[in-house]
């Protein structure tokens, strides 16, 4: 079953062509990854797909659902943790976690487990204003991982993460899609596409270059980085 | 290097402006302006002939003055606002922190950039529609050119003000505030027995001294203004820790509101209010304007030849228009950006913010009013005025949610919103202050009046509140 599927999707800012006639169809229970170099187009895709923006031209469904008709169903469905670590300035985690949990209507949810998960205890009582970049990171991510959805879209999740918070967040992301979830990931971190992802996409230039599938490459033992350069140079 | 840093901040300006307004309605703004110096150049003389001469052009100075103080305000403090609405910004001024250039030297460059950018964008383009005026009125241009100059000098000396503000500000915001007072006081006393700037007293007098004084009075603020600018600046101590959790509290509290908004966006906002204490700068907001509108008062009833009492009924017209400015502060406390990962929606959190407007925030133009009413002695005058301010801060604050949505500040940026603002307040406005005025005449004709405008405003809010879900749900956070 079809989780995600664009067609002929296309996003313009003035003169430029961000997104160029992407097709795209992703299963349930896939861990995909979308790489590319800088300005290829993945956090544009990743904001149409969450419906944070709109499309030019085409048409994009998640769950079977047309986002630009069912923005608010459609995130209900899914967590989001954006490109830029945002959290509301003036709540501190525990209160974040509490709003979301409210709001996506989430029966016991396990605040303090995601607390202590990402070592925010020591934050407790600080608002996310005066938190580093990676704390705040941790609680983008703890808002999206309270949020039990079985579609989960990450943004260069592992940015200013430190080593042992990524080894966590890498191994809970495997058992969740082994338990059934979606993972849509960008990341231009090939080392962590090529040990998450079943599959993924290049994309260059607004355009999908290549779709790979990894035991594939594997079998042909060939190198996600080498494969990258020979479609981005 | 200079000229090009300087002409790198323009650009960003200019970027800047164009990325939260529309590129047409920021480019139509210098058009609206140089239409408002042909209007004010033709209708100089009945203007002249019912405020008196002197005082004409002294409350232009005036108003220049503030103008600058404000373009300046907004130049050396409005980052911070940026930043919450936007999320983090790099701006040119930012460049000392990676680069060897000295913070000093950078913050004067953006004062001169201040300078040039508004006299491009206002000070010429109001220049250029007087001489059109001046042209259609048969009005020496001549003449009008030395008062657009001593006008953009009146200008430059409010817009140094605001920087000296901001250089002492650095330091603490007591010393900001004695600086800022210090300078005020002995600026008036230098000015006793003349014109409100040396410029203006050299338009009248000629006399070439009087020009020289307001330059060096305003190379002398920017000076120190400059020399107070170190490349170590450290914030004040910030509170960063012992917030106690509070959103299920307040989640509870607005849980009777759910009909209106969510109370869970709604408790939110009402932490962000408490904990940014922007509710202070709120009430110092008001202070501004209703300080100003209280000289202009002051200063009408000492120029027109008539005696015009503005009472508490004008006041709650005013005090209640602006309730945007209370609206629009709402929109500046945090960067919406992470409602754009939940399940909500734009008009979703706009409905929660009027909430808070309607609920938690009435107490400053309350305060305000009851105090101009005491003051005026007219407290038998405070019910008709509390249900005035209630029913203009309805209109105009839903006509603001409805046309602007999270984006007040930088929407009113744009030259067409801004059109529509005033073609929607104004006219309200003057017709309830002329109404307030005839209070003394007859009462019963001026409450069948009011109420019949209080209705329709009424109506409108309505109309304009139940207009914002059809508009904004569909919208993006980005």
């Amino acid at each position: 079953m079809a989780v995600i599927s664009c067609s002929e999707v296309s996003k313009k800012y003035d003169d430029v062509l961000a997104l160029d006639s992407v097709n795209l169809v992703i299963k349930k229970g896939e861990f995909f990854g979308l790489l590319g170099p800088n300005g290829a187009g993945k956090t544009t895709l990743l904001k149409i797909l969450t419906g944070q923006i709109k499309t030019t031209e085409g048409n994009a469904d998640i769950l079977g659902m047309n986002i630009e008709n069912n923005v608010t169903e459609v995130k209900r469905k899914i967590a989001i943790v954006p490109e830029q670590e945002s959290p509301p300035s003036f709540l501190t985690p525990r209160e974040v976690l509490e709003m979301v949990s409210s709001i996506r209507q989430i029966d016991k949810p396990k605040i303090d487990y995601w607390i202590e998960f990402f070592e925010l205890e020591t934050m407790e009582g600080r608002v996310c204003r005066n938190l580093s970049r990676g704390q705040k990171q941790k609680v983008m991510l703890a808002a999206a991982f309270i949020s039990e959805t079985n579609l989960m879209f990450l943004d260069e999740p592992f940015i200013n993460l430190d080593p042992i918070v990524q080894t966590k967040v890498r191994d809970w992301l495997v058992t969740y899609v082994n338990e059934g979830g979606t993972v849509f990931l960008n990341t231009h971190l090939l080392e962590n596409a090529q040990r998450l992802c079943d599959r993924a996409a290049i994309i260059h230039k607004g355009k999908i270059q290549s779709l790979i599938k990894m035991n594939e490459l594997e079998e042909q033992k060939m190198n996600l980085e080498d494969l990258f350069h020979e479609i981005v140079l | 290097m200079n000229g090009l840093i300087i002409w790198r901040m323009l650009q960003e300006e200019i970027r800047l402006n164009t990325s939260f307004a529309s590129g047409k309605g920021f480019y139509s703004f210098p058009i609206l302006v140089a239409i408002s110096g042909i209007l004010a150049v033709t209708f100089s003389d009945e203007l002249i002939v019912d405020m008196g001469y002197y005082e004409y052009l002294d409350i232009l100075h005036f108003g220049l003055i503030f103008y600058g103080v404000f373009a300046g305000s907004l130049a050396f403090f409005g980052n911070e606002f940026l930043e919450r609405i936007f999320g983090y910004l790099g701006l040119i001024i930012g460049l000392p922190t990676t680069q060897p250039i000295s913070q000093r030297k950078i913050t004067l460059l953006y004062f001169v950039k201040e300078f040039i950018f508004y006299s491009c964008f206002t000070l010429f383009p109001a220049f250029l529609g007087g001489l059109i005026g001046a042209y259609l009125n048969d009005i020496s241009v001549m003449n009008l050119t030395k008062f657009g100059i001593s006008l953009s000098i009146s200008f430059l000396m409010g817009l140094s003000f605001a920087y000296l503000i901001s250089s002492l500000y650095r330091i603490s915001w007591k010393t900001s505030l004695l600086g800022g007072l210090t300078v005020v006081i002995i600026y008036a006393m230098s000015i006793q027995n003349m014109a409100i700037s040396y410029s203006l007293e050299w338009y009248i007098t000629g006399d070439i001294e009087n020009l020289s004084y307001s330059i060096i009075i305003i190379i002398l603020i920017s000076t120190l203004a400059t020399l107070l600018v170190t490349d170590y600046y450290e914030q004040g101590p910030i509170r960063t820790i012992g917030y106690n959790d509070r959103l299920k509290e307040y989640i509870h509290t607005f849980s009777w509101a759910k009909f209106y908004s969510n109370p869970i966006i709604i408790a939110k906002e009402r932490i962000d209010l408490q904990r940014s204490k922007t509710g202070t700068k709120m009430f110092f907001s008001f202070a501004f304007p209703l300080g100003i509108l209280t000289f202009m008062n002051w200063f009408i009833d000492k120029g027109l030849p008539i005696q015009i009492d503005f009472n508490t009924i004008f006041y709650g017209v005013m005090i209640g228009f602006f309730g945007t400015m209370i609206y629009s502060w709402l929109n500046t406390i945090d960067s919406p950006t992470f409602y754009s990962t939940l399940p909500v929606s734009v008009s979703d959190v706009i409905r929660a913010r009027l909430f808070l407007f309607f609920t938690i925030t009435w107490w400053i133009p309350l305060l305000f009013l009851t105090l101009i009413a005491y003051m005026s002695s007219e407290i038998n005058l405070l019910p008709l005025g509390i249900v005035v301010m209630i029913t203009v801060g309805m209109y105009i604050v839903n006509y603001t949610a409805w046309s602007t949505g999270l984006r007040t500040n930088s929407a009113l940026f744009d030259a067409i919103v801004f059109l529509k603002f005033f073609v929607v307040s104004v006219p309200p406005m003057i017709a309830m202050t002329l109404i307030s005025l005839a209070i003394h005449y007859s009462l019963s004709a001026v409450l069948i009046a009011l109420s019949l405008i209080c209705g329709i405003l009424a109506l409108f809010s309505m109309f304009f509140y139940n207009r914002i879900e059809t508009k904004w749900k569909n919208e993006t956070f980005d």
